[in-house]
């Protein structure tokens, strides 16, 4: 079936081209009929791009291995869920993926705006015809899925370390925010075109920014989980270029989720906004080309690929296109009103903003620099991590302490005395806190202690913005405490939920803080029946085991742990030796306190020929909280999502009035 | 509204920005490692990352006294270079993989930095870091 | 090339192509085929509207962070006065009974 999927990808192309074409024509000269028409290009485009993954699909379940792509990825014995995972597992098949999650977005997106902003759509459409096209294009003359071959007896099979569930939700969720940032960036850019002021496109895309924000996180964080679990060298973030990708447009919608705020209260910073949108667009494609095309060495890429030259263009033409738009209409986005203080949550949220362009900046600098250093100077330079992580600390500290102060701080201008009595109680707990860390013995980092101060600052004035609104709820309606807190929360979900998630932020920022700058690492060779101390725990190698798994052989050496010289049991620690694929992968052993939330974690460095393993022992504090912020901050996000009745109603009126003035 | 404060505010902007942008090339040009080949390694004396192909008979315990195997340029032939390593060796690491290792130069053997050693995986999507 | 994948194909293509052309298959002789968008007044009174909206809602703000504390009683009795004077403005400013459009919008400036 490999010519019904080629087919279906150039039918798409067509499609794709069509509302690009007819929607741009449509749009500037008025004709509703052809508008109407473009629109269902897009539609009629999803259902193409979803035929051709069915193909994709059936070939790779069917083991079909005349698909080249098919015999690449997978092999017989390959279990199910990960063949399925193989769709994306490649080159071709992911970008087949951003294709359908594009139309589909872009399906949705018109579905939904018809009622909510059916002037805006027309401009719209073109634009996501034009990101659709690009895609379709490199799937149909650059980079086929659906290549055939003369069938091999087996495929080539997965590597090991993607044969895990991570694989299953990791790229697709990360897919989906790439790919729902291309909403609010065609919505911006249509509004530009349409020569409107007005907010109508932050608001038709609002909950699409915040989704999209929110499966870039949780797909960041699912990966570091992973590295941390499965690939095992003890850390989960290396800074690695393929997940700066991914965390670059994420800092860059951070910002604009903040600074959207500031427009739709005081009508300032139009410009800012468009601005911030393109960029997260743009390093959202900028990742997706990271991943792919090999062209920054990275321990994820691909070979150089021809796709690179592609997508660099394509981003170049975004970006300069976009940037004339904006040009063009900039006497336009000029507002009329100015920022009263430098004291207020408008310039909060603008330092916010400052810092986050900033950091996202800074590692895309850092990204970015071998390429230059090599066509500069012919030689490739490289940053890692201590630039990363300097950087991080430099703008990550100022952040927290916004987030702690933000939310105590009114709109518009606050005076010293009610800033005074606000920060009073919160500023009050932490210091204390930092006190009883110092205590305890936090100030072997003072980095560390520092960031622990602020965090508790954060979580105090989070609290107290939660206890404080629920008291005033309840002195306004009477009624229990909870009852007081659910209305509340209910009442103003993007300002509650945008709390919790900032408390997800903070209590991330704890786990890292802890396993990075209070974490002990021990190296030893052991012999059967010896042990080694690391922190307070001590690790006794028992035994080492060898077992038959599905299509690998595993080595675990048994060890004894003792905690406070208490013994808590047993931990498995070794390797995997698979045989199709003929590789060893690390499998490290994790032993997760319930109480402190601390990790011990075994690597089997090597198992020498003599009995003796060589052992590195990591102890990692606090670190399962960054795992639990990935929940808390998910609960926040779908608060904040939550539709609220009456908001809607307003909204409706408002645009519906813009519709009844009288043509008399 | 007062325009007092724009120009003002403006300045303090761009210098910050200014200094900023100055700070963010010195560290970047500083502290970042020069990627080479292991035919461009003569002479070198400072610290650079060498990429390369592991060749011959790797030997020697990396955690005790040092994995020592030789590398060349990833499209050259030859013996290559010595390279002596100690810590943590990737599972994938084997002759003929294309690796990546930090270090320096010390009497025409290449000595690395400790748990410097990583694989660049052939030509599959794959994730992994050793 | 199978028979299979050929008919799947066709009937694709088809149906895509029909659901392009259904607008105008619907209408092939409309009466106006004019795409609806906001003129010059329409929007400045998108403006005016987003305006008394966000004055509204400043208001609102106002009172909600008075009676949690954050703004003390001075500063809500400073800030209260030209709050209010802005909301009635802009509720003035799109006064349906202030006349037409074009008169209400041209008085609000």
């Amino acid at each position: 079936m490999p010519e019904l999927g080629r087919a279906a990808l150039a039918l798409c192309l067509g499609l794709a081209l069509y509302a690009l074409i007819a929607g741009a024509y449509a749009a500037k000269t008025r004709r509703r009929r052809l508008a109407h028409s473009a629109q269902n290009a897009l539609l009629a485009a999803f259902g193409a791009a979803g035929a051709a993954s069915i193909v994709l699909l059936a070939a790779l379940l069917r083991n079909d291995f005349s698909f080249k792509y098919v015999a690449e990825h997978t092999s017989r014995e390959l279990p199910t869920p990960y063949t399925i995972s193989a769709f994306w597992g490649g080159q071709e098949g992911s970008l087949l993926l951003w294709l359908l999650i594009l139309t589909g977005f872009s399906a949705a997106a018109v579905a939904l705006s018809r009622r909510s902003a059916p002037d805006l759509l027309p401009w719209a459409v073109p634009i996501l015809g034009l990101v659709a096209s690009f895609f379709a294009f490199m799937l149909v003359a650059v980079s086929s899925p659906f290549a055939t071959q003369l069938a091999p007896a087996d495929g080539a099979g997965l590597n090991p370390s993607l044969q895990n569930p991570y694989m299953m939700i990791h790229p697709p969720c990360l897919y989906l925010g790439y790919v729902g940032l291309t909403i609010p960036f065609a919505f911006a850019m249509g509004a530009l075109l349409a020569r409107r002021t007005d907010e109508l496109w932050i608001v038709a895309t609002r909950r699409w920014t915040l989704f999209a924000w929110t499966a870039l996180g949780i797909g960041q964080l699912l990966g570091s989980h992973w590295a941390y679990v499965e690939v095992g060298w003890g850390g989960y973030y290396a800074w690695d270029p393929v997940e700066n990708a991914a965390l670059m447009p994420w800092l860059a919608a951070t910002a604009f989720l903040h600074s959207v705020m500031i427009q739709e209260k005081r009508g300032m910073l139009k410009v800012w906004n468009v601005l911030l949108v393109v960029l997260a667009f743009c390093l959202a494609l900028f990742g997706t080309f990271l991943t792919r095309s090999g062209v920054v060495s990275s321990i994820h890429s691909f070979s150089v690929s021809p796709l690179g030259g592609w997508f660099l263009g394509f981003i170049a033409g975004i970006t300069a296109g976009s940037l004339i738009v904006i040009f063009t209409r900039l006497p336009l986005l000029r507002s009329k009103t100015r920022m009263e203080s430098l004291v207020s949550r408008e310039a909060t949220f603008l330092y916010n903003n400052l810092l986050l362009v900033a950091l996202c900046l800074t590692i895309l600098w850092g990204v970015a620099f071998p390429i230059l250093s090599e066509a500069v100077h012919g030689e490739r330079i490289t940053v890692s991590s201590p630039y990363y992580n300097f950087f991080l600390r430099v703008f990550g500290l100022p952040l927290l302490l916004l987030m702690a102060i933000g939310p105590l701080v009114a709109w518009r201008r606050a005076s010293l005395r009610s800033l005074g009595r606000s920060f009073a109680w919160p500023a009050g707990i932490a210091l204390a806190v930092g006190v009883v860390l110092l205590f305890l013995g936090a100030g072997s980092s003072w980095i560390g202690l520092v960031a622990y101060t602020f965090s508790a600052f954060v979580l105090a004035s989070i609290g107290y913005e939660f206890v404080r609104g629920t008291r005033a709820r309840k002195a306004l309606t009477g009624g229990a405490w909870l009852a007081a807190f659910v209305e509340l929360v209910g009442r103003n979900r993007r300002r509650y939920g945008g709390y919790i998630v900032h408390a997800a932020i903070v209590l991330l920022a704890i786990g890292v803080v802890g396993s990075s700058a209070y974490d002990t690492v021990r190296e030893r060779t052991l012999a059967p029946g010896q042990t080694m101390g690391v922190s307070h725990y001590t690790v006794r190698y028992d035994r080492l085991v060898k077992r038959d798994g599905p299509n690998a052989t595993e080595f675990r050496a048994i060890l004894g742990v003792k905690k406070d010289g208490r013994s808590v049991g047993t931990l498995e620690s070794g390797k995997n030796a698979y045989r199709a694929e003929d590789q060893t992968s690390n499998e490290v052993g994790i032993r997760s306190d319930p109480l402190t939330g601390e990790d011990l974690y075994v690597i089997t460095d090597a198992i020498n020929p003599n009995g003796t393993i060589a052992f590195k022992v990591l102890v990692k504090p606090l670190v399962n909280l960054i795992w639990i912020s990935g929940v808390v901050f998910l609960l926040g996000s779908v608060v904040a999502l939550w539709p609220s009745a009456a908001e809607q109603r307003r909204l409706a009126s408002r645009y519906r009035e813009l519709r009844a003035p009288a043509r008399a | 509204m007062s325009r007092r404060g724009s120009p003002v505010r403006l300045v303090v902007a761009l210098s910050v920005a200014a200094v900023l942008a100055i700070f963010l090339l010195y560290v970047s040009v500083t502290g970042g490692t020069p990627s080479i080949q292991p035919s461009q390694l003569h002479g070198r004396t400072g610290v650079v990352a060498l990429d390369g192909k592991v060749t011959g008979t790797p030997a020697g315990d990396a955690q005790a006294d040092g994995l020592r195997f030789h590398m060349r340029d990833v499209s050259g032939s030859g013996a290559g270079i010595p390279v002596v390593y100690r810590g943590s060796v990737p599972d994938m690491f084997e002759v003929g993989r294309e690796v990546r290792v930090e270090g320096r130069l010390q009497d025409g053997v290449f000595v690395a930095k400790k748990d410097s050693l990583r694989t660049k995986c052939p030509s599959k999507y794959v994730a992994k870091k050793s | 090339m199978t028979v299979l994948a050929l008919a799947i194909g066709a009937v694709l293509a088809v149906t895509c192509v029909v659901f392009v052309a259904l607008p105008f298959l619907r209408e092939p002789d409309p009466v106006e085929d004019r795409l609806d968008e906001p003129g010059v007044l329409e929007r400045r009174a998108l403006e005016l509207a987003e305006e008394r909206d966000r004055a509204l809602a400043a208001l609102k703000e106002l009172e909600f962070d008075h009676r949690t504390g954050k703004i003390s009683d001075e500063d809500y009795r400073e800030l209260i006065g030209p709050l209010r004077a802005r909301v009635a403005e802009a509720l003035r400013a799109l006064e349906p009974h202030a006349g037409s459009t074009e008169e209400r919008v041209h008085a609000a400036g």
